[in-house]
């Protein structure tokens, strides 16, 4: 009963956890189109200012007004006087804008969970970095109880290419993942009850790599709502003690120790 | 023209990926047969009836050593003379439950039925789990001609008392379970007792079980991935292990009406 309880709990805790990792970006992703579309369009005065006078007039409006003037004094910025308090507070909110999720995934099999969950950051010049967090669930099947795991994931894309009708695609991606699995029957280090470096390994921690391709659609700007674009991508993986498995056998077939999962990327910002 | 490639790509990879979808190395899907050991009993039962000789085979510590034991089949494939294999534990080098599907599958590869105990590697992760899953309960036995086996789990380390190991309630229940059906004894477990993952201090007391089974003939073993005959207390009673199968030898035990005995047999 009271492993139950923890399990569930465990459950929770991972939902609660995504779901706060992923508000922050579907909230900024929402203001910022909605403030910039609202400020700019219809309704505002214009200005068109000449040597000698100053034309105003409303968008999609014929009438306008002219004032005329002896001379237009050139525009000299205003000199804002920044305190170290200001300063501080810029850097701040710069630094703390900088961990706001980019894109969010969901992602299907690849030894991570049934189905992951999680959001992370691109960037580099091409934006061909990418770092994910991911929670994922594992129904019980034959076992007592269902697991959740975590996965910190690496992703590269050296290359993108354009095909047209918004559709773009990244012919290579690889990469490595991380993932533990939750529940007090798997182990970072042995025991003590074992003898030291009994078994020499950990069964909560995983080691993964992959490769995979990705195809893009770009949404239109006008049709946008959460995401600017959404991506499908597939991937082949294998970890660690499978690696160790097939490369001392030749029983195993690529299909025993390679693993395929596809998945989902929504790019908020 | 690239995007029609693209989705070909796809579509191939679909089609080839049946059956390359993974959860988790450690989530317990089990495909393909499930309570092997009571098939296997049921099998082993029916051939042996009758019988006064029974051959069998004792092998263990297929761990990771999957081609050698694919060599093991074939080897026994190529003999008619045996009648069940008792492989001693340890299918599994970390737990992880396609380690057992693929063990179950290259075991499942042979002509006679088998049975499997389970050996302290098997205990890892959710590997317990699995096992039960697949195999059987962890303590079993069976009557083949008037000889009963009893398969014992003796990894005591690996459940630090959250189970019984081993299980004296089990042993004593089979002494007398199915009485009239068995003339001799052969117990079978992973970890003899003076090994590290045997509960030492039940050792004698183990023993004391041991001893009061009728007809006991000998006991196997697994564990120490090398052959070995002991007579571990001054009673008389052998405990004979097996190699792992890296050392690609397996035994062959042959029980008459008036005595038994084995010989190691390289592959």
């Amino acid at each position: 009963m009271n492993m139950n309880w923890s399990n569930t709990n465990y459950i929770l805790r991972t939902g609660v956890l995504s779901v706060l990792l992923l508000l922050p970006g579907l909230i900024s992703a929402t203001c910022k189109t909605d403030t910039i579309i609202n400020s700019y369009k219809a309704d505002s005065l214009r200005f068109i200012i000449k040597d000698d006078s100053i034309i105003t007039f409303r968008t999609g409006d014929s009438i306008f007004t002219i004032i005329r003037a002896d001379s237009v004094l050139p525009v000299a910025p205003k000199q804002v006087k920044h305190s170290h308090y200001d300063n501080r507070i810029h850097r701040f909110r710069r630094n703390w804008e900088r961990i706001i999720p980019t894109h969010s995934k969901i992602q299907y099999a690849g030894n991570m969970g049934l189905l992951s969950f999680g959001t992370g950051w691109d960037y580099g010049k091409h934006n061909q970095w990418e770092t994910d967090i991911l929670f994922g669930f594992i129904p019980k099947y034959s076992s007592k109880k269902a697991k959740m795991t975590m996965t910190l994931k690496q992703n590269y894309m050296p290359w993108s290419i354009n095909i047209g009708k918004g559709l773009s695609t990244e012919p290579l991606t690889c990469g490595l993942y991380m993932n533990t699995v939750f529940g007090n029957q798997f182990w970072v280090n042995e025991p003590e009850r074992y003898p030291k470096g009994y078994y020499g390994f950990s069964s909560k921690i995983r080691f993964h790599i992959f490769m995979g391709q990705r195809l893009t659609y770009d949404i239109d700007p006008q049709r946008r709502f959460l995401a600017k674009s959404v991506t499908f991508f597939y991937e082949i993986s294998t970890c660690d003690l499978y690696v160790i498995s097939a490369a001392t056998n030749s029983y195993l077939r690529p299909r025993d120790y390679l693993s395929l999962s596809f998945g989902l990327k929504f790019q908020w910002l | 023209m690239i995007r029609k490639n693209v989705y070909v790509f796809l579509l191939c990879f679909l089609l080839s990926g049946c059956g390359m979808i993974d959860y988790h190395p450690y989530d317990v899907r089990i495909s393909g047969e499930t309570e092997v050991n009571a098939h296997n009993i049921e099998r082993i039962e029916a051939n042996c009836q009758g019988k006064t000789t029974i051959r069998f085979v004792t092998m263990g510590d297929s761990q990771r050593w999957y081609d050698e034991t694919e060599d093991f089949v074939k080897e026994i494939n190529k003999r008619n003379d045996i009648d069940f294999v008792i492989h001693g534990g340890d299918m599994s080098d970390f737990g992880l439950t396609k380690e057992f599907l693929w063990q179950r599958d290259i075991m499942n590869g042979l002509n006679v039925p088998y049975v499997v105990l389970i050996g302290n590697h098997d205990c890892l992760g959710t590997g317990a789990e699995t096992y039960k899953a697949v195999f059987s309960p962890t303590n079993f036995s069976f009557v083949a001609g008037n000889v009963k086996f009893i398969c014992l789990n003796t990894n005591a380390l690996e459940y630090d008392y959250s189970e019984p190991v081993p299980n004296f309630t089990f042993m004593e229940q089979e002494l007398t379970n199915r009485q009239d059906e068995f003339k001799k004894t052969v117990i079978s477990m992973h970890a003899r007792p003076h090994t590290d993952v045997f509960n030492d201090n039940v050792a004698k007391v183990f023993q004391h079980y041991v001893k009061q089974y009728p007809g006991i003939q000998f006991c196997t073993a697994a564990h120490t991935h090398h052959f070995q005959d002991d007579v571990i207390f001054d009673d008389g009673i052998h405990y004979v292990t097996s190699d792992c199968m890296d050392l690609r030898t397996y035994l062959v035990f042959t029980i008459t009406p008036e005595k038994y005995e084995y010989e190691l047999v390289k592959y």
